[in-house]
């Protein structure tokens, strides 16, 4: 493996930065993998105890429902990294991954991705650079999002207007592209509840006032053509001076 | 002085009690000093609403009607009770309940009371509590204490429902309160169901009645399941219930 190899592991977000020698190291640890369609690269449930790199090809993260029958977390090509969470969590895969085509992967294991660390701490450093970036990122959309959903809960939609697009880095992880997905889903979202309820507001009925205007003088004259009204009344303004005197 | 305001709805089930033990709770919590006399000496139910029961309830307005005590001794300070509302402790507010006592309530309503002597306990109360705000629960319809609640009154509320019944009966309340010169009224609507263009009520009503609609409180189911137990604008002041109620309050407090 040589110079094509860093140049395909450049391209790799991960591994953004990184001096060529670092990545000369990196190179020269990593096996290569070659898949044909329909192969396993690994099982749900296996130890996950190395990262690999798709150099070429396609691959399907899988897993299956309650029937047994496979469901398609995702896809992944060219240039992106799975398995990198299992190498550092040493939890087992989280899902299978099988290629789609021929696909040509580099295998890199925790053991010479440790000691490649351990001896490189700005490859560490960098990684770890890299990780809290893509988790800043990734918050200030949470944020966002956070924030949007209390104005819709309030029917305050005045923000889509002013809604920017997700601000894209050259390279793009996955994580960002998943991201960015969700925040056009989002909005897309708040545009069609806000037209539902703008349409649900032109359906209300409108209700119409209705006073019987007989009735309405017959039953005010039944309640004032009495002795007690009379009195009352009279009452009510002497009280009402007195009062407005003390005022 | 202060005001004296009189709640009214032409039928029952308006929910006023709750909406006046509401206002009246709201206003002292604005460092008011507010009263409230239930005199719906037939069907009386605010009382639940601060805490008083049969166990509880010390001399009622039954009492002082009959000459039993005076006007001063039926009141009951909610700014020393406890629990949910105890956001009102040390405020000033009074309740003066009447009976919730079957055979005093049916005593009164055979014998009768004299209606000067509510109108001077009313006077007097007003002076030697010094209040802010007399808030005056009323039986609905129009009978003669409710006729001299709204005689006497320096702003009147009429709480209706968005129905014809309501609509219809309202008008004569409001053709009476004219015709008595009560200086203010004001309309407000409760129990507001989903589903109809209130913005656009809201201009029919102030039309036909030439007075303000001051605030449209949604039907509140959750007020419902609460049964009474306290006071809503306290515990959910979020609500859109309660945020309605608010501005109710606000109109209250402007009129002068």
């Amino acid at each position: 493996m040589g110079q094509k190899t860093i140049t395909q592991l450049k391209s790799i977000i991960w591994f953004d930065g990184l001096p060529d020698d670092m990545l000369a190291v990196l190179a020269q640890k990593a096996h290569k993998r070659k898949l044909s369609k329909g192969e396993i690269l690994f099982n749900k449930g296996d130890r996950g105890d190395s990262l690999f790199v798709i150099l070429s090809g396609w691959v399907k993260i899988v897993t299956q429902d309650i029937n047994n029958n496979e469901v398609i977390l995702n896809k992944v090509g060219t240039g992106e990294i799975i398995g990198e969470m299992a190498l550092l969590d040493h939890e087992p895969r989280s899902a299978g991954v099988v290629a789609l085509e021929k696909t040509s992967a580099l295998e890199l294991n925790r053991e010479d991705f440790m000691e490649i660390m351990k001896g490189q701490p700005d490859l560490a450093l960098s990684l770890i650079r890299n990780l809290s970036s893509r988790l800043r990122h990734n918050t200030s959309y949470i944020e966002k999002i956070t924030e949007m959903s209390r104005r819709v809960a309030k029917g305050d939609y005045s923000f889509i207007g002013e809604t920017q697009p997700v601000k894209t880095s050259e390279k793009k992880g996955r994580e960002q592209e998943k991201i960015g997905q969700l925040m056009a889903e989002f909005t897309a979202m708040v545009q069609d509840v806000r037209q539902r309820e703008e349409e649900l507001k032109k359906q209300v009925q409108k209700l119409t006032l209705q006073i019987d205007e007989k009735k309405r003088k017959r039953a005010f004259e039944d309640i004032t053509n009495s002795d007690f009204y009379a009195q009352l009344k009279d009452q009510a303004k002497n009280l009402r001076e007195q009062r407005m005197d003390n005022k | 002085m202060g005001q004296i305001v009189s709640i009214h709805s032409f039928r029952g089930g308006t929910g006023k009690s709750n909406v006046i033990a509401n206002l009246a709770a709201q206003i002292a919590l604005a460092d008011k000093r507010v009263g409230v006399v239930d005199s719906d000496i037939q069907s009386p139910g605010i009382h639940v609403l601060f805490g008083l029961d049969e166990t509880n309830t010390g001399n009622t307005l039954n009492d002082f009607l009959h000459g039993h005590c005076t006007i001063r001794e039926v009141a009951y300070s909610i700014g020393d009770s406890t629990g949910q509302r105890a956001q009102l402790a040390g405020k000033h507010l009074w309740l003066f309940p009447s009976s919730i006592r079957g055979r005093e309530i049916s005593q009164i309503l055979r014998e009768g009371f004299d209606i000067n002597l509510l109108n001077t306990g009313l006077q007097t109360l007003m002076k030697e509590f010094d209040l802010d705000y007399l808030f005056i629960d009323t039986h609905p319809g129009l009978n003669e204490e409710t006729l001299l609640s709204i005689a006497i009154s320096d702003l009147l509320i009429v709480i209706l429902r968005p129905d014809n019944q309501d609509f219809q009966g309202t008008a004569v309340t409001v053709d009476v309160a004219r015709s008595l010169d009560v200086p203010n009224l004001q309309l407000m609507v409760n129990k507001a169901v989903p589903g109809y263009d209130y913005d656009d009520l809201k201009e029919q009503i102030e039309g036909a009645y030439r007075a303000p609609l001051t605030g449209i409180l949604p039907l509140n189911f959750e007020l419902a399941k609460n049964a009474s137990k306290d006071l809503f604008s306290l515990s959910a002041p979020g609500h859109p219930w309660s945020q309605e109620l608010r501005k109710v309050t606000e109109a209250i407090l402007s009129v002068q």
